[in-house]
């Protein structure tokens, strides 16, 4: 809800009005969006083992909520977005690589030393933990660059391109 | 060459023709775009199948979309030439870009040929150990996320801190 709204209680629905109002492009988007991210999450969680991986999956993940915003409005979005959730998902991201790397100092190990954690197979759940982190990286990057071009990313400011 | 391989590089080099010579924006972007998308393919031609999705992904959907973006905030001058006029000082510099760059292909191997790059010391390293020590079954990740996982992680910060930094360029040219 951005702060130029009357603040009576009201909904007020021609403010919430899609971008461009296509019906195919909307029902395009409905029914490919779900396709979309179970692809890039599939390509996140197992490119260990095929093709692809953090970055791609990420990048496929973030490409999701860009599609929501050209078909149902990126004013819309935007609104239904956190800015801090996405921020945090960058954050997250980098950290979680960091963490990786750093937690197998105090377990005795090497700096990013997978085996050095006691778990099984460490070395396989180190790295899909690090593309997940990578993962979250991208999808975050893409998503806030895309309303910071569009808009700017503080929720209260009035779009430019709308009176 | 394969009827596909020689129809993927023609629809290629006519796209990347289209996005320079086209005079609209819009039309260059989307030609762009096509573009990316034919690179893409042309990556898993020659088996480098995380490279095309990230082409795929990154070249032809984000960037067409930030473009788009970019270009719906200017304004489209208004013009009947459909192409671009072409300064015959640039085409001579294009021309001759083009000739050096192609001059280095019939050195190029052939895919998949033995070369000191893919039987070197550490290439076979990698191949023999990495599945074992590893334990992922893409090679690609073994070396991205385990044996380089330092430049990686690298990689994760200096995306980290341009994000920062473009969040705060932005921000400012918001403000203003």
């Amino acid at each position: 809800m951005s702060a130029d709204e009357p603040n009576d209680g009201l909904v007020h629905t021609e403010d919430r009005t899609p971008y461009v109002e296509s019906t195919i492009i909307m029902t395009t988007v409905r029914t490919v969006a779900p396709f979309i991210l179970t692809l890039g999450l599939f390509v996140m969680f197992h490119g260990a083992d095929s093709a692809g991986g953090g970055f791609q999956g990420g990048a496929i993940a973030g490409t999701v909520v860009l599609l929501l915003a050209f078909a149902f409005g990126i004013r819309a979005v935007r609104d239904w977005l956190n800015p801090a959730a996405v921020l945090g998902l960058v954050a997250a991201g980098v950290g979680t690589f960091l963490l990786v790397a750093v937690g197998s100092l105090p377990l005795s190990g090497e700096f990013l030393q997978y085996t050095a954690y006691p778990v099984p197979h460490a070395s396989k759940y180190g790295i899909e933990l690090v593309e997940l982190g990578i993962g979250a990286l991208v999808a975050g990057v893409i998503v806030g660059l895309f309303f910071l071009v569009a808009v700017g990313f503080d929720p209260g400011e009035p779009l430019e391109d709308e009176p | 060459m394969t009827p596909l391989e020689a129809v993927v590089l023609v629809f290629v080099i006519g796209c990347a023709l289209a996005a320079a010579l086209l005079r609209d924006v819009l039309s260059a972007i989307i030609a762009f775009a096509a573009y990316s998308l034919g690179i893409a393919v042309i990556w898993v031609i020659l088996q480098a199948p995380d490279v095309a999705l990230t082409e795929a992904a990154v070249g032809a959907g984000v960037m067409t979309l930030l473009l788009l973006l970019t270009i719906a905030k200017t304004v489209r001058p208004e013009s009947d030439a459909s192409f671009e006029d072409v300064r015959p000082r640039s085409l001579v510099v294009v021309v001759a870009f083009a000739a050096v760059l192609l001059a280095t292909v019939p050195a190029l191997p052939a895919i998949g040929a033995e070369t000191p790059v893919t039987t070197g010391e550490v290439t076979s390293y990698y191949l023999e150990n990495a599945y074992e020590e590893t334990e992922v079954g893409n090679a690609v990740t073994a070396v991205l996320a385990a044996y380089r996982g330092f430049d990686t992680l690298g990689e994760a910060v200096v995306v980290f801190s341009a994000v920062v930094a473009v969040l705060m360029v932005l921000r400012r040219e918001v403000m203003a």
